[in-house]
């Protein structure tokens, strides 16, 4: 199968994920099809959860924290600024505060809390893992790629909403005995029920965004994620490692595609020693993804002459990527 | 103010009067009890959801401090509570 015969054969196929090693080609792959569906006439949202974005640079145009841009028709590109996200966030929070209990400043220790929380590592991941949602959610596009993060990010967002989910399960539960007590209060002391838990409602959206954001990563139907691997030894083995993890927090693999394949058609051409070797080199690697990966190799994309940046190249990668 | 009002405003003074008597010497403690319980949770909930403040980190803050709006009154009575010099075992009696 290759990739076009993938996404015909799964007609729900709606959320696009390249993963990997960093490095490898995901953000080239995710504007590569990007450009070819949106090319068919879908409506296309490319988007990086990525703090260290590099859409901006592969469709040579600034759109970092810019919302979603119209990159060519039906084409849009979104890059989350998660630091931003982070300052809007905390800022509603303290607004919260003010309104609700009528205060012209915050308290200092909760102003230094607030400042505190921010500035841990995980507040970016968070952020944006929590803006995937609106963005996902609420669009109205026809495909969703997702530029991931490299191996390790993903793996964590994965694990972090099963984390997430079970501690809010256990909170929840703590909340709602807590009203039981205030129900057996009220009526000892025959006062009105008090007012549904606010908190409780809270933690209910809290759950319901992380399962939204992770059910995503392991839909069968509407989810393809493919990795992206390179003929070389270390590659291989990463990929293979990375593949069995994610297939034990449910994600569906869907195939994987090589890049950086040396055209052996140069053999026939007068060319250096230096690049018959490297050419000959990699014949072994791309024996053993074959091997390894047996059956699910969905792809194959050369090595180009120069970099992929700028529509015409991203178009020159969709060709190679998408062919029949 | 008519007779009628009078009438039925003494009747409920009354009535009021019963049910606190009632609620005094019947329910008064088991209320007490359930509400000192429910601050119990209160501040085992916070403990959860805010412990950094303590420097314990337990849940990613990001949805923490959605929370915190909801418990700003509370914090300062948490916090004494929290860091009263008790010895550790107290609580294991």
């Amino acid at each position: 199968m290759n990739l076009t015969q993938v996404l015909a054969a799964n007609p729900k196929m709606k959320y696009i994920m390249f993963g990997g090693k960093g490095g490898l080609g995901k953000t080239t792959f995710s504007a590569a099809t990007a450009y070819h569906l949106a090319k068919q006439g879908h409506k296309v949202l490319v988007f990086s959860v990525d703090p260290q974005a590099s859409l901006s640079d592969i469709f040579r145009q600034d759109i970092f924290g810019k919302g979603a841009v119209e990159i060519m028709p039906n084409l849009f590109a979104q890059e989350i600024d998660a630091d931003r996200r982070v300052q809007e966030y905390q800022q509603q929070i303290k607004q919260q505060i003010l309104d609700r209990y009528g205060f012209d400043r915050i308290p200092d220790e909760i102003e230094s809390y607030i400042a505190a929380a921010s500035s841990e590592p995980a507040m970016e991941e968070s952020a944006i893992f929590d803006a995937v949602v609106d963005i996902v959610f609420t669009g109205a596009y026809d495909y969703y790629i997702y530029d991931l993060v490299p191996l390790g990010h993903a793996l964590y967002y994965l694990s972090m909403s099963s984390i997430y989910d079970q501690w809010i399960n256990k909170i929840t539960e703590l909340r709602a005995e807590m009203q039981r007590y205030d129900r057996v209060a009220a009526r000892m002391k025959s006062e009105q029920t008090t007012d549904e838990d606010e908190i409780l409602n809270e933690l209910q959206e809290i759950r319901k965004r992380i399962n939204l954001s992770s059910s995503v990563f392991t839909d069968k139907e509407k989810t393809g994620f493919f990795f992206v691997v390179t003929p070389e030894e270390m590659t291989i083995l990463d990929t293979r490692k990375a593949g069995e993890l994610f297939s034990k927090f449910g994600v569906p693999i869907s195939g994987y595609v090589v890049n950086r394949v040396l055209p052996e058609s140069l053999l026939n051409e007068e060319i250096p020693a230096y690049l018959r070797h490297r050419i000959q080199a990699q014949g072994e690697p791309l024996r053993k993804i074959r091997e390894v990966f047996v059956g699910r190799v969905v792809g194959s994309v050369s090595e180009f002459e120069r970099d992929i940046t700028g529509l015409e190249m991203i178009g020159r990668v969709a060709e190679q990527l998408f062919c029949d | 103010m008519s007779k009628e009002d009078k009438k039925q405003k003494k009747g409920w003074h009354i009535g009021r009067s019963i049910r606190e008597f009632v609620y005094g010497m019947a329910a008064h403690d088991t209320a007490r009890f359930a509400l000192k319980t429910r601050g119990s949770m209160e501040h085992l909930f916070i403990l959860i959801t805010m412990g950094d403040m303590l420097g314990i980190p337990i849940l990613p803050p990001y949805y923490s401090l959605r929370l915190l709006p909801f418990v700003v009154p509370q914090i300062s009575t948490w916090k004494r509570r929290m860091l009263r010099e008790k010895d550790f075992t107290d609580t294991l009696a």
